[in-house]
């Protein structure tokens, strides 16, 4: 995976990314998509990505989720899509350059957010520091997934607000 | 000797009831998920802090757990908890203290 700023200093980033790792972010841009689509009040993932604006007062709660959850949907879909599109390739077909601007790298950036938090439920990451012995290959697969998607998500970051570190 | 109109502000600021446009506040919450950068990130694209003070708040919510980013009425808040949740971070709408 190379990151890096556009031709002419333009705004955005330009991604560049093998085979197998633009099929993973595919994979994975599908399957968060089908989780906002079809996932049910009682995935606890969903409580990530849709936390309650008021903890303590239920019916404020229920309204706040009432009016803005549809377009919290469409938006996290959307960029879940777009990912899902923009990496969408075939073995063997070669490296997947991307190139994308401000508003476009804001897409890639809340689905990686949204990707992480998912990820973070699924295999319980409470502490980005806690080392914890995987239990098994799927959660092997899930975490490396996870820890992935976050060098993606900084490396853009470098170069989108170059002076942080 | 305070004059009548001082005493009536006295009361306005002490008594919310009479104070519908009490600030509220919105407040971003740690999580163990987001990276620090993009937290600070999000902050000087939203609410268009300068680079300092988004690294302030950031590490705030780092350390203290959580952070009061903006003030202002319900509405303007309950709009910013709808954008910080867009984006992925952990926020909640509340009511300043008195």
């Amino acid at each position: 995976m190379i990151v890096a700023g556009r031709e002419g200093g333009a705004d955005g980033v330009r991604i560049v990314l093998e085979t197998e790792e633009a099929m993973l972010l595919s994979e994975l841009a599908d399957q968060v998509d089908s989780v906002l689509l079809l996932g049910g009040d009682d995935d606890p993932a969903l409580g990530r990505l849709f936390p309650s604006a008021y903890p303590e007062d239920r019916e404020a709660a229920h309204d706040f989720t009432r009016y803005t959850r549809d377009s919290l949907v469409d938006g996290k879909r959307q960029a879940a899509q777009s990912v899902r599109d923009a990496t969408a390739t075939e073995r063997d077909a070669g490296l997947v350059e991307i190139e994308l601007d401000q508003a476009q790298a804001w897409g890639w950036l809340t689905f990686l957010t949204d990707l992480r938090l998912i990820l973070a439920e699924r295999v319980g990451v409470t502490d980005p520091d806690e080392a914890e012995p995987a239990d098994d290959e799927r959660d092997d697969y899930l975490r490396a997934a996870y820890e992935w998607a976050g060098i993606v998500q900084g490396s853009m970051l470098e170069v989108l607000d170059p002076i942080g570190r | 000797m305070t004059s009548t109109i001082e005493q009536l502000d006295a009361d306005l600021v002490t008594d919310e009831a009479v104070r519908p446009d009490l600030p509220w506040q919105t407040i971003v919450w740690d999580d163990p998920v987001n990276l620090m950068t993009y937290v600070t990130y999000v902050f000087r694209s939203y609410f268009g802090y300068p680079r300092e003070e988004a690294e302030r708040l950031m590490l705030q919510v780092h350390h203290e757990g959580r952070a009061v980013v903006a003030s202002g009425n319900r509405e303007a808040m309950e709009r910013h908890v709808h954008a910080m949740h867009g984006y992925g971070l952990q926020a909640t709408v509340s009511k300043a203290e008195p």
